[in-house]
């Protein structure tokens, strides 16, 4: 498993970045900029780099972060490592990526329900349509919703 | 112009012939229907083909990448001036002669129409031409990094030429001028967006920091910098920093 067709984040995409235009258009908050992570093959890598993200996201004083990502399946994984390593250096995280009903989590923890389904395909699956699935303004919007509610209500209990 | 100043203008595509030397003028461009270097070795051909607005009912092999085409006039990505076309796109496709994919992970060959959802942020509108980049590969290849990196420079090097010509027009004639800015708000909650690209085994891949805005040349791979994270400024994203691959 990796990245489908109707999921992937073509290069247009990456130039048109729904994320970076809502994140980066709105004064009620302070978009520090974008963190771009890989996928290693490597268990020990895979903590790593989540880890790191965590701790540069620590130094920077974040608040709020949200991750997303174009692939499911194995890369869950490492979606779910990072998600945790954020939320566990207590930044408030939400999350986006393609659910449906073909690439529902595995294993569930905490962070799950944080974690915002951007599929478009009424079966819910891996159509092969380029750009179908493709995370769009609405999530970008919705995502930015949930990341201040999520943010007030963590503030709330610390 | 402060250095935290991005300015992105636009120029509009209105139609695309073919012809023995590019060209852009006053909307119309005009591209060579074959690369200008030799095929490497594993290679059967390569056909460039225009795809009109409306005209979707073509075959099409697995849709590899679109990207747009943009070239940097001043500054370096994330400053300055970039110039960009906009209605029309440049998309890589891919098989062997025997038909087989070039995809990772499902592939989105067969009628145009049906494998493309149009007016997304990483696809084109229904009112945009198209540019196809096929790559017809002899049979028994091996789908590694070193070739999926020879089939997207080769594409890069095709659009190379297009960039130099929209390096030299003179911005005052862009259809469209957006301006961009790292703006802060101060006191307000800090946010920051994590993406997580795919940068695993031989196949699948993510370039950063190429030269030209979502180029090829010199950028650096998310594989060999081992999937570690990097730090983007909204404005270096907007400004096609990062370039996927297959």
């Amino acid at each position: 498993m990796g990245v489908g067709p109707s999921t992937k984040e073509t290069t247009l995409h990456h130039f048109r970045d729904p994320l970076v235009a809502v994140f980066g258009d709105d004064p009620d908050i302070d978009f520090q900029g974008v963190i771009v992570v890989g996928t290693p093959q490597d268990n020990l890598l895979k903590n790593l780099v989540g880890k790191r993200v965590a701790k540069w996201l620590q130094a920077m004083r974040t608040d709020g972060a949200v991750i997303s990502a174009d692939g499911w399946g194995n890369s869950d994984v490492d979606f779910m490592n990072t998600m945790s390593e954020i939320g566990h250096v207590g930044i408030s995280v939400v999350g986006l990526k393609f659910i449906g009903t073909q690439a529902t989590f595995v294993v569930t923890n905490e962070y799950t329900p944080f974690v915002l389904d951007i599929n478009k395909s009424k079966a819910g699956i891996e159509t092969t349509v380029v750009g179908e699935n493709n995370l769009d303004l609405r999530d970008a919007n919705k995502a930015l919703g949930f990341l201040k509610l999520k943010m007030r209500s963590d503030l709330k209990t610390k | 112009m402060s250095e935290d100043t991005l300015k992105i203008k636009a120029f509009s595509v209105k139609d695309i012939v073919f012809d023995t030397k590019y060209r852009f003028t006053n909307g119309h461009l005009a591209i060579p229907e074959t690369i200008s270097t030799s095929l490497p070795a594993n290679f059967e051909s390569i056909t460039i083909r225009i795809v009109k607005p409306h005209h979707l009912d073509v075959q099409t092999n697995t849709i590899m990448d679109i990207c747009p085409i943009s070239t940097k006039v001043l500054g370096k990505v994330g400053d300055g001036i970039t110039h960009t076309l906009t209605g029309a796109y440049f998309l890589i496709t891919g098989a062997d002669t025997t038909g087989i994919q070039l995809h990772d992970f499902g592939a989105s060959n067969g009628l145009l129409k049906d494998k493309i959802s149009l007016g997304k942020a990483g696809t084109p509108n229904e009112d945009d031409y198209m540019i196809f980049f096929d790559v017809l590969l002899k049979p028994n290849f091996s789908f590694d990094r070193q070739l999926v990196t020879t089939i997207f420079t080769l594409a890069d090097q095709y659009l190379q030429p297009i960039r130099n010509i929209l390096k030299m027009i003179n911005g005052r004639y862009a259809d469209e001028t957006h301006e961009y800015s790292n703006e802060s708000h101060p006191g307000k909650p800090k946010v920051v967006v994590v993406k997580e690209v795919a940068g695993q085994g031989a196949m699948y891949d993510n370039l950063l920091f190429p030269d030209e805005p979502s180029g090829m040349a010199n950028g650096v791979s998310i594989i060999d910098m081992n999937n570690f994270p990097v730090l983007l400024t909204p404005n270096e994203y907007r400004d096609g920093a990062i370039r996927a691959m297959v």
